[in-house]
């Protein structure tokens, strides 16, 4: 029953449902900017709820068997595709010890209904920033692979996330696929404070790299900027291992560097807050 | 506008609908099935929960043209007409329902879980229940009546802890 509020009914919409990727990229050549593209569309029936989007056409890519798919390539690393819930994601099993920190994030999106539907492409590609997965994803240093009428192209995460709700994506484009490239050694953890909402008031994604001659550390701060940010200063007191005194250091490090928002849900002093904790929490447990 | 056949509890409907229809009001409007609640609109309370194929989906996020060729199980459909079901019979003896509105999400959602899961621990059922919310906190009687069922004792604690999300 529709009580004539805006958060009750949809706009008036065509649906498709396209099974092959060529289909899809048809009916984006047809109705560019018309048209949204919808994984799960947890995210999408919602802003067209409150009219934040009014497509007249939607395009349902759950039934496209090509970007059904979850691939570890050799070489390369896992390539999750565009249709892939997140709940399937991590049944799958697919994200091993190397990805921790993005099988974290996803484990604690929302509830188990919302894991069945949402997929990790509409997750990145709302990029609201308290979003979870766009810090897992930058902290692995992710990929999105985008089809289009020029054909094709890859970028990663970190410039693909133009801004807050503002991805690099053309409107006659979309995503097929996240690559998550491989890093033998590799270990990541994520953390999160939401203070009980499903907000992320804070979130943390690192990973520390020390497969060969190089180490490198990733500390990346979700939900307390429009943007996902990274912490240099933070991450060079990590590289080399960690000790009770380098993750206080860190934590310390990065409470004072990251620029934070404030906004209704925090103030920013309170975001640098939790900063301190939660780099403490997710460190202490790599330790 | 679009014809779409649905199989809810067992029973085949086919409807015309418009394309921007949600599951929900397709199935409280037009086949009124009216234990699926309107209540959040947004995914958060879960009381519109509903199973699609093999899965637990909330309707309100779901457009009812997705539904087309599937099978939709409410409430209504976890046991033959005109008898309980175990839980259903746990939620009576316990109490687990006081104004009643959620109580037709929690029936299913915990009837699913016990499906899967014959002796779910506190965990599961926690995880399995943190998308529905008990507005008038019977969270307790729940946790006893799922308890009653699985042959586990319920161990009283906060009911604060049920809505914890993991
Ligand atoms: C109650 C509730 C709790 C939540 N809790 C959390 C949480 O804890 N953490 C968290 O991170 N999120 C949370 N969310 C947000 C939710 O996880 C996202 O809305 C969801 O992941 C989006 O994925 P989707 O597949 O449903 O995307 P959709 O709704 O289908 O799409 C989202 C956006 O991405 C676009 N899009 C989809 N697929 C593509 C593609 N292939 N190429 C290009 N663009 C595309 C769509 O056009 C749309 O603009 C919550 C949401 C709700 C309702």
């Amino acid at each position: 029953m529709s009580f004539g509020s805006p958060y009750v009914t949809l706009p008036d919409f065509t649906y498709h449902r396209p099974k092959s990727l060529d289909e899809v990229l048809a009916l984006l050549k047809e109705h560019g900017d018309e048209a949204k593209l919808m994984g799960g569309g947890v995210g999408l029936i919602a802003f067209m709820k409150e009219r934040l989007m009014s497509p007249t056409h939607v395009i349902d890519v759950k039934e496209v068997a090509e970007l059904g798919q979850v691939r570890q390539v050799p070489g390369e690393g896992l390539r999750i595709g565009a249709a892939v819930s997140i709940a399937e994601l991590l049944e799958g099993g697919d994200l091993k010890t190397e990805q921790a920190v993005l099988r974290e994030a996803l484990a604690r999106v929302a509830d188990p209904m919302i894991r069945r539907r949402a997929t990790l492409v509409g997750n990145l590609c709302e990029a609201i920033p308290w979003v979870d997965s766009p810090p897992a994803l930058m902290a692995l240093d992710a990929s999105v692979e985008v089809a289009g009428p020029e054909g094709r192209r890859s970028l990663l995460v970190s410039d693909f996330i133009r801004g807050p709700v503002d991805i690099d994506l053309g409107p006659n484009e979309m995503v097929t696929e996240v690559v998550v490239p491989e890093s033998k050694g590799r270990r990541s953890a994520f953390e999160k404070f939401t203070g009980g909402s499903e907000f992320s008031l804070a979130s943390v994604a690192v990973s520390v790299s020390n497969g060969g001659k190089k180490r490198a550390a990733k500390l990346v701060y979700g939900a307390v900027n429009s943007t996902p940010v990274r912490c240099p200063e933070a991450e060079r007191l990590i590289e080399d291992g960690l000790s009770p005194t380098k993750v206080r250091r860190a934590a310390e490090t990065a409470s004072e560097k990251v620029e934070c928002l404030d906004d209704v849900l925090a103030t920013a002093s309170y975001r640098k807050h939790l900063i301190k904790v939660i780099t403490t929490q997710v460190l202490w447990r790599m330790m | 506008m679009r014809e779409i056949t649905v199989r809810v509890n067992g029973r085949l409907s086919r409807r015309t609908i418009k394309d921007n229809e949600l599951l929900l009001d397709f199935l409280r409007d037009r086949l009124e099935v009216r234990s699926v609640k309107a209540a959040c609109w947004r995914g958060e309370c879960g009381l519109c929960t509903v199973k699609l194929d093999s899965h637990l989906v909330k309707s309100c996020l779901v457009l009812a043209v997705e539904a087309d060729g599937k099978e939709v199980k409410t409430v209504e459909g976890i046991s033959p007409e005109g008898e309980l079901s175990p839980i259903q019979k746990a939620f009576v003896s316990h109490g687990a329902a006081q104004c009643g509105f959620c109580t037709p999400a929690w029936v299913l959602a915990t009837h699913e879980l016990l499906q899967e899961k014959p002796h779910p621990t506190q965990a599961d059922l926690v995880e399995a229940t943190s998308g529905l919310v008990c507005r008038c906190g019977t969270y307790n009687q729940i946790r006893e009546a799922v308890a009653e069922v699985s042959g586990t004792t319920a161990r009283p604690r906060h009911m604060k802890e049920s809505l914890a999300r993991a």
